[in-house]
């Protein structure tokens, strides 16, 4: 009798271009690429799901309206209330108005509503496609021949891309009339005067800046959300690490565009 | 739950609109903040230094903001050509007269340029003109000055050093001063002194002041119309009179003058011996003379009384003094 051959147990070694982690990191950045350039495809082509864009803006702009109106009203408060002593030393009280205007516009707004737009709307992605994807909705989708990429990737980074640079307004607004409401309460100057003061040392650029800014943002936390849940795998640890890492890559990148933007900016200036 | 899904495209449409309202405003508001949307003309400025002037920087005329800086760039030999941006409202108001200095935006602000001067004798400032330049005190000037003060202040403070050695070794009037207590005791006398001093000059003016209190209610007196005073001072007739009167004793003094004059010149010659007065007062042979004189008519004289008594008995003359000593004893008894 002959005995049956032994089954190696040992897998073959697997060749790897540079190492493990370094080839998984730069494959994930090739693929992020590939997600990007499937998105503008996309975006760009017939048929438009216009419905689920406004669902979708209804969704991540609306609903987050309340959460960064309070954010930015407090942060315009707070900041006013930190930075008037420094300037008071000066004797430079009338000067809050300038501060503040240039902190929040240039900075502030577009920043703090990205945080939170991170926080709330990045994670809700990644949790809801990573989840979908893990029950096989999306899979469903494609068989039911219904673009699963079209209508849920493409629709929920469109909308946060567009409503990024709204909610931005709204918080530059809310936090510029918290930090009047402040400025009022101690210095008892005018809304007019408040204004004028703050307009006169911000320009064109900044506005722009900022709403060039917001837009990038928008179109990062989209993309972060929907990549990690798009590409959620493992159940439903998936979808928790999913929203997580959609969270935190979302802040990180921020910070990083945050930084080269006003870097660009500054040289233009 | 189709009734709010059918709402979205609404409540979202009306979100982007306030968004995109927030911003229109904005920009506007910034828009004229900056002049931006307003009609403009072009004026330049050459200056040496512009101290880190920014493009965009405001632009003051009287204080009111006109225009912002639009373009800086390097002229010519170390000159910096400053192409301003300023509103067509402004144009009548600024006269090629008007001169451009760099100033600050506050203590530590923003460089701004600041249009000042100029009046109806220049003509109205035209496109593309070059205003006049004046250098203005920098910040550098300032701490240039502040530090010629340090200076001074050190010299002062060094003076100051060596005057109170001087005075802790004891040398010199001030040194005394501080040191000896005998100097100090005098200085107590001194101020004992000095206060007494200013008692009196207290009662003093005290009774100054009851005397101004006087004067003050003579002067009242003077000033009330109905007594004498005021008449005296305000009554012109009086005044002719007086004026009249002193005018009379001018010229009596003027001859009592004249007078006195005489006086001197007579009394001057009785004094001399060229005259008959003189030489009766003055010569003694003359006065011995006069005295013989006097001497013979007294005895002349006593004869004379005698041969007139004779006289008066002789027959001839008797009855004529008979008759005269009746006359005068009739008279005596109508008398009594």
């Amino acid at each position: 009798m002959i005995p049956a051959p032994e089954i190696s147990e040992t897998k073959p070694a697997e060749k790897y271009f540079i190492s493990k982690k370094t080839d998984v990191f730069f494959n994930d950045i090739y693929k992020v690429y590939k997600f990007i350039a499937l998105f503008f495809k996309e975006a760009f082509s017939a048929p438009f799901e216009f419905k689920e864009i406004i669902n979708q803006c209804y969704e991540v702009g609306y609903k987050s309206l309340a959460l960064v109106s309070l954010t930015g009203f407090i942060t315009g408060i707070v900041f006013t209330k930190q930075s008037r002593p420094s300037l008071a030393n000066f004797g430079a009280s009338s000067w809050l108005p300038s501060l503040i205007s240039i902190a929040i516009i240039r900075a502030l707004a577009p920043l703090v509503t990205a945080l939170i737009a991170a926080g709330k709307v990045g994670s809700n992605m990644g949790a809801e496609l990573g989840s979908m994807k893990v029950t096989e909705q999306i899979d469903a989708m494609e068989v039911s021949a219904t673009n699963p990429f079209k209508f849920l990737v493409v629709t929920r980074i469109t909308a946060i891309t567009i409503m990024l640079p709204i909610l931005v307004l709204y918080t530059g607004f809310i936090g510029m009339m918290g930090a009047y409401l402040n400025i009022h309460q101690n210095e008892q100057t005018s809304l007019i005067a408040f204004f004028k003061s703050a307009f006169g040392t911000i320009s064109f650029l900044d506005i722009f800046s900022s709403i060039f800014k917001a837009t990038c943002y928008g179109f990062t936390i989209g993309v972060a959300g929907c990549y990690q849940g798009y590409n959620a795998q493992n159940g439903t640890q998936g979808v928790g690490r999913a929203a997580n890492s959609a969270v935190v890559l979302a802040m990180f990148m921020i910070f990083v565009e945050e930084m080269v933007i006003v870097q660009f900016v500054n040289a233009i200036r | 739950m189709m009734t709010i899904k059918s709402n979205r495209p609404v409540i979202v449409g009306m979100f982007i609109l306030l968004g995109l309202a927030i911003l229109v405003v904005t920009l506007f508001t910034l828009g004229g903040e900056k002049k931006t949307f307003v009609k403009s003309f072009t004026l330049n400025a050459l200056f040496t230094d512009v101290n880190g002037l920014l493009k965009g920087a405001n632009i003051l005329y009287s204080g009111v903001k006109v225009g912002t800086v639009k373009k800086i760039s390097l002229y010519g030999n170390a000159q910096v050509l400053v192409t301003m941006s300023i509103e067509n409202d402004a144009e009548s108001h600024i006269h090629k007269n008007a001169k451009a200095k760099i100033g600050s935006d506050g203590l530590i602000g923003n460089r701004i340029i600041i249009i000042y001067g100029g009046d109806s004798t220049g003509a109205e400032i035209a496109k593309n003109d070059f205003l006049t330049v004046e250098k203005a005190v920098t910040t550098e000037d300032m701490m240039t000055t502040l530090q010629a003060n340090n200076k001074n202040l050190l010299e002062i403070t060094n003076g100051f050093k060596s005057i109170s050695k001087k005075i802790d070794s004891g040398k010199g009037t001030l040194a005394t001063l501080l040191n000896d207590p005998s100097m100090a005791n005098k200085l107590n006398g001194t101020v004992d002194n000095l206060q007494s001093t200013v008692a009196n000059f207290k009662a003093v003016s005290a009774s100054s002041k009851n005397v101004l209190a006087s004067l003050q209610d003579f002067s009242g007196n003077l000033n009330k119309p109905g007594n004498s005073m005021n008449a005296l001072v305000t009554d012109t007739v009086i005044f002719r009179n007086i004026k009249s009167t002193l005018a009379q004793l001018e010229q009596a003094s003027n001859e009592v003058t004249q007078f006195t004059v005489n006086l001197k010149t007579t009394s001057e010659k009785l004094n001399q011996k060229d005259n008959m007065a003189g030489v009766l007062l003055n010569d003694p042979a003359a006065a011995s003379s006069m005295k013989g004189t006097l001497q013979n008519l007294q005895a002349a004289s006593h004869k004379l009384d005698e041969d007139l008594e004779a006289l008066q008995h002789n027959f001839l003359l008797r009855g004529f003094f008979k008759k005269r000593a009746k006359e005068n004893k009739i008279d005596t008894i109508i008398i009594k």
